[in-house]
């Protein structure tokens, strides 16, 4: 059944991303930045997929502390480490965009310094858990750091509004945002087609990882035996 | 930078060097824009490729061990 969801929404993933490509492309260049302006297409969507993310490892913590329930803890790894990809793709994009517009590849700028440390202490995650052995202790301190790295998601979502920044301002969800009707529906679109493939992504890893503690179980059963 | 994004005082002194040609300007910046954009899908896709196929080749690893585990449990049960 859970096979059949997720070849489902795939499916699905790639009709909205097909056909959103040619939506796109149709798209009237923006005045000063040209056609580079579409890869906002996948760069917000990628960082709005992969800070959703980081808020669902946060109440995973949260909730795997609380009950001390596997299944949580799961999660949070899952969502995590589609995050961390997401995040990347963020990243680099927007790197790729700085090179025309700004003439870099990177300036040490809020937005862009905080969500690379972001990205930093999220791989600091991924590397905690290869580095402990006990399934509960690894579980526990996976969390509490989870909950810390997670201070840092306000810091890179807020950076452009406290600091000065060479980042643009947002466009969407708030009053100085100046983006046209058929732009906004193109993102939309691929917003959902990007959040659906990070939950097709969190599925297939979360899969994973229950029958990785599966494997842990018969381990032990054959180390008794 | 290009003359479009400077001030115009400034476009003004850059078009007035001699050899400026605007037209030649205006198609390089319009390819290094195509370019940029290309280069920006190609490495969206290619990092969530990248991970998919991880994915994949663990998911193979992990049903292989799975397997194997369950044949040397069912094994030892045997004896």
């Amino acid at each position: 059944m859970r096979q059949k969801v997720i070849i489902a929404m795939l499916a699905l993933v790639a009709i909205l991303l097909a056909r959103n490509l040619y939506t796109i492309s149709m798209l009237q260049d923006e005045m000063r930045q040209g056609q580079i302006f579409r890869i906002i297409y996948f760069h917000v969507p990628a960082a709005a997929a992969a800070m959703t993310g980081s808020a669902v490892a946060l109440v995973a913590s949260i909730l795997f502390l609380a009950t001390k329930n596997f299944r949580y803890d799961a999660l949070a790894v899952a969502v995590t480490e589609v995050g961390l990809a997401f995040l990347a793709v963020n990243l680099v994009t927007g790197s790729i965009w700085a090179r025309v517009i700004w003439g870099v590849w990177w300036a040490w700028d809020p937005r862009l310094t905080s969500a690379l440390i972001c990205w930093i202490l999220y791989a600091g995650y991924m590397i905690l858990r290869q580095a402990l052995e006990e399934p509960t202790q690894r579980a526990t301190f996976a969390a509490v750091y989870s909950i810390f790295a997670f201070t840092d998601v306000p810091i890179v979502y807020f950076s452009i509004r406290w600091w000065r920044t060479i980042h643009p301002q947002p466009v969407f969800f708030s009053k100085e945002g100046s983006f046209p009707a058929d732009w906004s529906r193109a993102l939309m679109i691929n917003m959902i087609a990007i959040f659906l493939l990070y939950a097709v992504l969190t599925m297939i890893r979360l899969r994973q990882e229950q029958t990785q503690r599966e494997i842990d179980y018969l381990r032990r059963t054959l180390h008794a035996i | 930078m290009y003359p479009h994004t400077l001030t115009p005082v400034v476009a003004f002194m850059l078009q007035a060097q001699p050899g400026f040609d605007p037209i030649r300007d205006e198609i390089g910046r319009l390819q290094r824009n195509f370019q940029g954009l290309i280069w920006g899908f190609v490495a969206a896709w290619m990092i969530l490729v990248g991970y998919t196929l991880m994915l994949t080749f663990r998911e193979r690893k992990i049903r292989r061990e799975m397997e194997r585990l369950k044949s040397m449990v069912e094994e030892s049960e045997r004896r």
